[in-house]
């Protein structure tokens, strides 16, 4: 129970910082505009929305999400406050669970809202089901901001900085990107269910496998 | 791999401390090993081994290929324990194994994604195929060990980087099966024309004789140049901890 | 409450940033850390702190020696260092009530709203972290430290930064919470405001301790002497 009220207050805290600076979920929402519109710039005339839709968004969410990871530690760091996180009787999976939730909210933002920009500009009539998107694209965000939070510690120590990031994530991510395009693409198709459901239960695995390793080994990165 | 081979022993007798010594002929006598079986197998197969009918010449290039990415995948894996045994019971001992054999992940690794495109240019008419998933994710493996190298120098405490660098070498090799499930999957969907597959008994007798050669080969090589960089590794600690002169007391 | 460092070892790669360092700090007492820069203080203050996990040696709390995960032992210890830790884009009570919760007090608002009165500082609840002067945010950060009433107080150089005011305020609050039961460990390079507070003291040069001895026996000036290597080492 404490380790959940941990987590909510870490997480509370990081959203209330976050919508009151508003800059990280601005440049992520402003990057996913940007790619669907040069995306159907330079495809829109040469292929079917329908086709292309599902590869697009996931790329655009990898991408706009590894942009924004470098960013989870700006306020820890700003002056110094990680200290005192750590030196708090906080454990060190809550501190990660509470971040990674909170690096959610952005990233599935950003997920929604790259889903609704795509269909618009390549005029997808018929992008399929919502909620069939929603289970496909919820479990991919998790793993992407559970990542994002890993690797964005990692990245944050190095002289070498966010430019290692891409370096670091895509190796761990190619699977759930992977998988999750694949069944955006069937949902974009109005594939049934039953062609769905299995890369779907396979992303969830791999989103739970993600959190679970990052909580397991945040505290090796955070030990001085 | 030979001038390596042939300056070896006296590297090797400057090394000794303890039983340093031991273990880099220990090293040295592996990797040469590893290296004479190497060179059979290419004598192997250039003039033993029968043309596979379907692809033709080219195919030998697998025996090599095949035994490398092996190699490549145990020295992932040992660095992934290694690390995983560094930061759970912060052992030295750890950190170094973990740098050797992520070293050697990169060598081997650099080998198959050589050989690979060498054979890929003769049977897609292309050097690389980004379908060509498994090749792809031994890329992007071998990115993973780049990155764990750039992160330890990249990182001013160098406590902190061996940690990160172990971090990152278990999530390798977490991702290696992902990967290769991945793979299967995606295979399983969209059958490809070009499938090798050398999954044991299908072979003929000479073809499975020639590729277990070169895999103990290759995983003599594994381990003897392993041994050898941990060895280097201890060493280079050691005259570092010990190169200050104001220092006393027990040091491990 | 006695706090005490045997044989202290700790590394950066091939730099013994802290190198074989032995302490005791008496219950009920101050104990100031001089050094010049690059002495090793700040590490020497994070073993201490169970911050950094030594390479050899320990520190010793009551007897047992501590470990830096154990969450009771974080609950006992506060933190002020010259970098304030607070959220910038919170506001000073959202700041105090987040380290409240953090650390699990039952009625996290109500400490927060007295820890700030006793820093002197309640008008500044409502406002956010950025808008506040560095004196201000440093003694918000005084009040988020005494939120949980630690009985071992570290201190990573907490003048530098202040103007007289603050630096007295943040004097007499240390001498206010002077009980048994209580140690403060301070790490610092202003000779003259650390020998004030002291009971006793510690220069550290190169990681080792070139002086321990009774705030009495002190003279800054010689302890000025201390801080270059033409020095003579007690």
């Amino acid at each position: 129970m404490t380790s959940l009220r941990w987590i909510g207050v870490i997480a509370w805290k990081d959203l209330r910082a976050e919508f009151r600076s508003g800059g990280r979920i601005a440049a992520m929402i402003s990057f996913s505009v940007l790619a669907c519109f040069l995306f159907s710039f330079s495809l829109g005339s040469l292929v079917a929305g329908r086709d292309v839709a599902a590869g697009l968004l996931w790329l655009t969410v990898l991408l706009a999400s590894i942009s924004g990871a470098g960013r989870t530690f700006d306020a820890e760091e700003e002056d110094g406050a990680f200290r005192h996180l750590l030196l708090s009787p906080v454990s060190r999976h809550a501190i990660f669970l509470g971040k990674a939730a909170a690096n959610l909210v952005p990233v599935t933002l950003v997920a929604a809202f790259t889903l609704f920009a795509l269909t618009l500009f390549f005029r997808i009539a018929a992008p399929g089901s919502v909620a069939l998107h929603a289970a496909i694209l919820l479990p991919g965000a998790i793993g992407l901001a559970a990542a994002g939070t890993l690797f964005g510690l990692i990245s944050r120590h190095s002289s070498l900085g966010d430019s290692l990031l891409p370096a670091l994530t895509f190796p761990a991510l190619v699977p759930l990107v992977f998988f999750g395009a694949t069944a955006s693409s069937r949902v974009f198709l109005d594939r049934p269910w039953a062609e769905i459901s299995g890369p779907a239960r396979l992303l969830w695995g791999i989103a739970i496998g993600v959190v679970a390793v990052g909580a397991l080994l945040f505290r090796y990165l955070t030990d001085d | 791999m030979h001038a390596q081979e042939a300056t070896g022993p006296r590297h090797g007798m400057r090394i000794g401390h303890g039983n340093g010594g031991r273990l880099a002929y220990l090293g040295f006598g592996l990797a040469a090993a590893g290296v004479a079986t190497i060179l059979l197998v290419h004598w192997l197969v250039a003039f033993w081994v029968p043309t596979e009918a379907a692809q033709g010449v080219v195919q030998r290039i697998f025996y090599i290929h095949v035994p490398a990415a092996w190699a490549c995948f145990l020295a992932a894996t040992v660095a992934g324990l290694a690390s995983a045994a560094y930061l759970w019971l912060e052992d030295e001992r750890g950190d170094m194994a973990a740098v050797a054999a992520a070293e050697a992940a990169l060598v081997f690794g650099a080998i198959v994604l050589l050989t690979g495109p060498l054979w890929g240019r003769i049977a897609w008419g292309a050097y690389w195929d980004w379908g060509e998933l498994r090749l792809t994710l031994t890329l992007l493996l071998w990115f993973s060990y780049l990155g764990y190298f750039l992160i330890r120098g990249s990182v001013a405490d160098p406590r902190k980087g061996k940690r990160f660098a172990a971090v990152v070498a278990i999530i390798g090799v977490l991702s290696i099966p992902l990967n290769h499930v991945s793979v299967v999957w995606f295979r399983s969907l969209h059958p490809e024309p070009v499938v090798f597959n050398p999954e044991g008994p299908s072979l003929p007798g000479e073809m499975l004789a020639t590729l277990l050669t070169s895999l103990a080969g290759f995983m003599m090589l594994f381990l003897g140049l392993f041994t050898i960089r941990y060895v280097i590794e201890n060493h280079l600690r050691h005259r570092n901890r010990t190169s200050q002169p104001d220092n006393s007391g027990a040091l491990t | 409450m006695t706090l005490a460092a045997r044989n202290l070892v700790c590394s950066y790669g091939p730099t013994r940033a802290v190198d074989g360092v032995d302490l005791e700090v008496a219950d009920d007492s101050i104990l100031a850390v001089f050094g010049p820069n690059g002495a090793g203080k700040t590490t020497l203050l994070k073993a201490l702190s169970g911050e950094r996990t030594p390479d050899e040696g320990v520190v010793v709390a009551d007897g047992k020696a501590i470990r830096g995960s154990d969450p009771e032992w974080r609950c006992r210890v506060g933190l002020v260092s010259h970098r304030t830790g607070l959220y910038m884009k919170l506001t000073v009570m959202e700041n105090l009530l987040f380290f409240g919760v953090l650390h699990g007090l039952a009625k996290a608002a109500l400490a927060a709203e007295e820890a700030l009165a006793a820093v002197g500082a309640p008008e500044l609840a409502r406002h956010r972290a950025e808008v506040l002067s560095h004196g201000q945010r440093q003694r918000v950060a005084l009040a988020r430290t005494l939120l949980h009433d630690p009985d071992i107080l570290f201190l990573d150089e907490p003048f530098s930064g202040l103007d007289p005011n603050g630096a007295e305020a943040l004097e007499a609050v240390l001498r206010e919470r002077r009980s048994p039961g209580r140690i403060v460990v301070l790490v610092t390079h202003d000779l003259r405001r650390g020998l004030r507070l002291a009971d006793r003291v510690v220069v550290l040069r190169r990681g080792r301790k070139v002086l321990d001895d009774d705030r009495a026996e002190c003279e800054a000036e010689a302890l000025v002497g201390l801080f270059t290597d033409s020095g003579s080492p007690a």
